[in-house]
């Protein structure tokens, strides 16, 4: 395990590397001139000289290669550059944005658990019946409508039309609520689908009979020998989740002024500021990467059938194990 | 699979401790109060207001700079120049010493006194970075500073060159920060202006806080504190309106959309302005390509398209007609030119005069040439594209094959600078640059309008005009000079005035005294005040 976890370590250096430099000339290569931006958004004519004065001024002088040595050179010193927008240290305006992206995604993510989870649960308790057609209907609807739709729809009703909820900042569980909903309502949905189905197949299987035969109680089964086996699905998806949540927050976060680092993405991509977009494009990657990792080492320490160094000699214990089981 | 309950609650119970200590932390500022709506005034903007340098550009930003620092003089709404920091001015015969009377009650709000020698200190930084404003014609002509006495200030000039008070006028580069603060290089180590008001706080991502300055020599501005709110999105805007969440909503680059403007004014409870033309929507015809460098295809095009129809459905009739390149309410610009009506026979009749014939598919030839003319356009801005679409039906209709071809702001920027096209958007520049700053644009390369005027014949007789206006000393031959450039683009037809660009106000009702700026980018906050019941 050890050993996985090291080699998987030791292969992120490289990922990053090839990651910068694909964002590096992918950003070059665009059509796009950010000097232009840069004079469109001082309300400076684009003459040749301000146009070449700009290059000079954003690091855009040099060969490509010579800017991404540069570049590469500073980031290992973890200068990441300065924003062309802000015009303050990237790293900086990233480190300050970025908990409040977390904070969102944390409450998305909890809603995901605690709303999708026990929907999932009532909704296979219910099979065919009118609670699980209520639930697969809000599913349908919680993965078919887009994110950014739902967040208006919310501000129309409970800031516009009944005045409960602020529509936008950030502050306190008031203003938490509107955006995480809007930004959880795909993955909650997912989530009680999953549970759903994970629980109909758990039930259908022999030890499930077998304990109904020894007379354990309903609830019982439901609690120990359906539940927690169907829980280990949620566990993969809700690690996958991570990067689904942080995707919507790039629009949630515009539409309801919350300062974290999606909209400030958002801004950098518009006004095409390079160094942000490297440096965002690398700590999002980070992110992912460990995400993964987590989910991997989680899931083998929940399900003891999975080894990831010695596969092949672990197959005869797996099917002892489960003949035991 | 006992495990996998115990890491779900776990995993649960970490991610709310967590996201409680992170709300607590960022504990909100306490619920709008009823009467703070009296005090604070409440607007919002698509960042934060920057470093605040008065000689800086990129993140600073012209509404905030505007608010902290002042210039010499002022550019007034019908285009004159009101005297500020400077109580009188002198100009010698050649046009080329400009003596300037301070005032002498005037204080930065560190409580340092303005005088001629925190002019001066001010010009040498911007003179020790002519680079950065390059773009700036003034910048280059200023040769020094003097300081006569305490309260007089010459500027020398390397030629004469009338616009020079235009430019004092602007918002940046040449207004003035504290001498405490100033720095070699131009930046202040903090933002202490002149102005009504002063930076008190600044939260990245969230907002900007102006209180009064209490050193301020004018009149105290009525509300104690202008509150200004980082919101990006235009919708988002109109709900934070809507809701109470900021009182204001004014500018002229899609802070909010046409049609959310026209809901709020058909809504009854909001007050809603239009301001008067700040600047030209045109389109720019390429005199040096086919087929447009046909002066009939160029006058065609002038009398086929509709623009009270464009005005009235795709801009919400908020801005007015334009008839000519700026309006008459600009400086030397009430020339009373002929506008081209809308007139699509008289259209056709000049383009079978010029030997432009109706093909079977509709379409007009002449020598065997398609009667086909390139048109870009920002491919993502809606209005552009809905305008260059009734530009193209209107056209069809007279045998022009318009193609419309949307492309990145960028790529259009592009072929602006290299002449690679037949029609293009253009805006001029607004207050107070037009008509000089423009008109002098006209002669650089890398400029659509030199681009598009290359074909003209007597291209290089209006360059010549144009650098003879700059120079010129004398208010008689300068007007003659303006009345001959401006009638000759518009009997060329080069330019295809659509609209004049409007800025829009919307404020709830507790808000009084909203007006415009006389440039796009001042916003009065010192003159509103709060509606009295």
């Amino acid at each position: 395990m050890l050993r996985f976890i090291v080699g998987r370590l030791l292969l992120i250096p490289p990922l990053m590397l090839i990651v910068s430099v694909v964002v590096f000339l992918l950003l070059r290569l665009g059509r796009g001139d950010p000097a232009l931006d840069y004079l469109r958004l001082s309300q400076i004519p684009p003459t040749d000289s301000a146009v070449a004065e700009a290059h000079a001024l954003l690091g855009l002088d040099r060969p490509v290669p010579e800017q991404y040595l540069h570049w590469l050179w500073q980031s290992l010193h973890l200068d990441f550059g300065t924003s062309f927008v802000t015009g303050r240290p990237v790293l900086d305006e990233i480190l300050h944005y970025l908990p409040a992206t977390l904070q969102l995604g944390g409450v998305a993510l909890l809603l995901t658990l605690f709303i999708g989870v026990p929907l999932g649960i009532w909704s296979a308790h219910h099979r065919d019946r009118i609670p699980d057609y209520l639930v697969r209907t809000l599913s349908f609807i919680g993965v078919s409508v887009p994110n950014f739709w739902l967040g208006f729809l919310l501000v129309l009703c409970f800031s516009v039309w009944l005045n409960w909820l602020p529509p936008l900042g950030r502050g306190g569980v008031a203003h938490m609520v509107m955006p995480a909903l809007a930004i959880s309502a795909m993955t909650t949905a997912i989530n009680a689908r999953l549970l759903r189905a994970s629980m109909l197949e758990v039930a259908g299987q022999r030890h499930v009979l077998y304990a109904r035969l020894r007379g354990v109680s309903e609830v019982q089964i439901t609690r120990r020998h359906v539940l927690r086996n169907a829980l280990l699905p949620i566990v993969t998806a809700t690690g996958m989740y991570v990067g689904e949540l942080i995707g919507g927050t790039f629009v949630i976060e515009s539409i309801f002024g919350w300062p974290g680092v999606g909209r400030f993405a958002v801004i950098a991509i518009y006004e095409r500021d390079f160094p942000v977009l490297q440096c965002f494009t690398l700590v999002m990657t980070l992110i992912f990467v460990l995400c993964n990792l987590l989910v991997d080492i989680l899931y083998a320490w929940l399900d003891p059938r999975i080894r990831y160094a010695h596969v092949e000699r672990d197959v005869e214990t797996t099917a002892s194990r489960e003949g035991a089981a | 699979m006992a495990r996998a309950c115990t890491l779900l609650t776990g995993l649960a119970m970490t991610i709310v401790s967590l996201t409680l200590g992170a709300m607590t932390l960022g504990i909100s500022p306490p619920a709008r109060a009823a009467q703070d709506a009296a005090r604070i005034l409440t607007y919002s903007w698509p960042s934060n207001a920057g470093p605040l340098d008065p000689q800086g550009y990129g993140a600073n930003q012209m509404y905030a700079q505007a608010m902290l620092y002042e210039p010499l003089v002022r550019y007034r709404a019908d285009g004159t120049i009101a005297p500020w920091l400077a109580t009188a001015w002198q100009i010698s015969a050649d046009g080329k010493r400009y003596t300037f009377t301070l005032r002498d009650d005037v204080t930065f709000s560190d409580g340092t006194p303005f005088d001629a020698a925190a002019v001066k200190a001010n010009i040498v930084a911007v003179l020790a970075n002519r680079k950065h404003h390059d773009w700036l014609e003034l910048v280059a002509q200023i040769d020094r500073a003097e300081v006569v006495d305490e309260h007089t200030v010459r500027l020398v000039l390397k030629h004469a060159y009338y616009p020079t008070l235009q430019e004092l006028a602007l918002i940046r580069p040449l207004r003035f920060a504290s001498p405490k603060v100033l720095e070699a290089d131009g930046h202040v180590s903090a933002p202490v202006g002149t102005g009504p008001w002063q930076l008190a706080e600044s939260r990245r991502g969230e907002f900007d806080l102006f209180t009064r300055n209490p050193h301020y020599w004018g009149p105290k501005p009525a509300y104690e504190a202008v509150k200004v709110k980082v919101i990006g999105d235009a919708n988002t805007r109109a709900i934070a309106l809507q809701t109470g969440q900021i009182d204001l909503v004014q500018g002229a680059d899609g802070q909010i959309s046409a049609d959310t403007f026209e809901r709020f004014k058909a809504s009854g409870q909001f007050k809603t302005a239009v301001s008067p033309p700040l600047a030209t929507r045109v389109l720019t015809l390429n005199s040096k390509r086919a087929p447009t460098r046909d002066l009939a295809v160029r006058q065609a095009i002038e009398h086929a398209i509709d623009k009270d129809s464009i005005v009235a459905k795709l801009l919400y009739g908020l801005e007015p007609r334009a008839d000519t390149l700026f309006a008459p309410s600009f400086p030397y610009a009430d020339l009373g030119l002929a506008p081209y009506r809308y007139d699509p026979v008289e259209a056709e009749r000049l383009l079978e005069a010029d030997g432009w014939m109706r093909g079977a598919d509709g379409i007009r030839h002449k020598d065997g040439q398609p009667l086909e003319i390139g048109f870009y356009f920002v491919g993502s801005d809606a209005q552009q594209k809905a305008i260059a679409e009734v530009v193209q039906a209107e056209l069809k209709r007279v045998g022009i094959d318009v193609r419309l071809a949307g492309e990145e702001a960028n790529s259009i920027s592009a072929r602006q600078k290299s002449g690679e096209f037949g029609m293009v958007f253009s805006e001029t520049w607004g207050a107070p640059y037009d008509p000089h700053s423009y008109v002098s644009s006209m002669r650089a390369p890398s400029h659509a309008d030199y681009q598009a005027q290359l074909g003209l014949p007597m291209k290089a007789k209006l360059d010549r005009e144009i650098g003879e206006v700059l120079t010129s000393t004398d208010e008689d031959t300068r007007q003659a000079l303006y009345r001959d450039i401006l009638t000759t683009l518009h009997q060329q037809a080069v330019y295809v005035p659509i609209s004049y660009i409007t800025a829009i106000s919307v404020s709830r009702p507790g808000v009084a005294g909203v007006g415009f700026g006389a440039t796009i980018n001042e916003i009065p906050f010192e003159q509103m005040h709060p509606a009295t019941p």
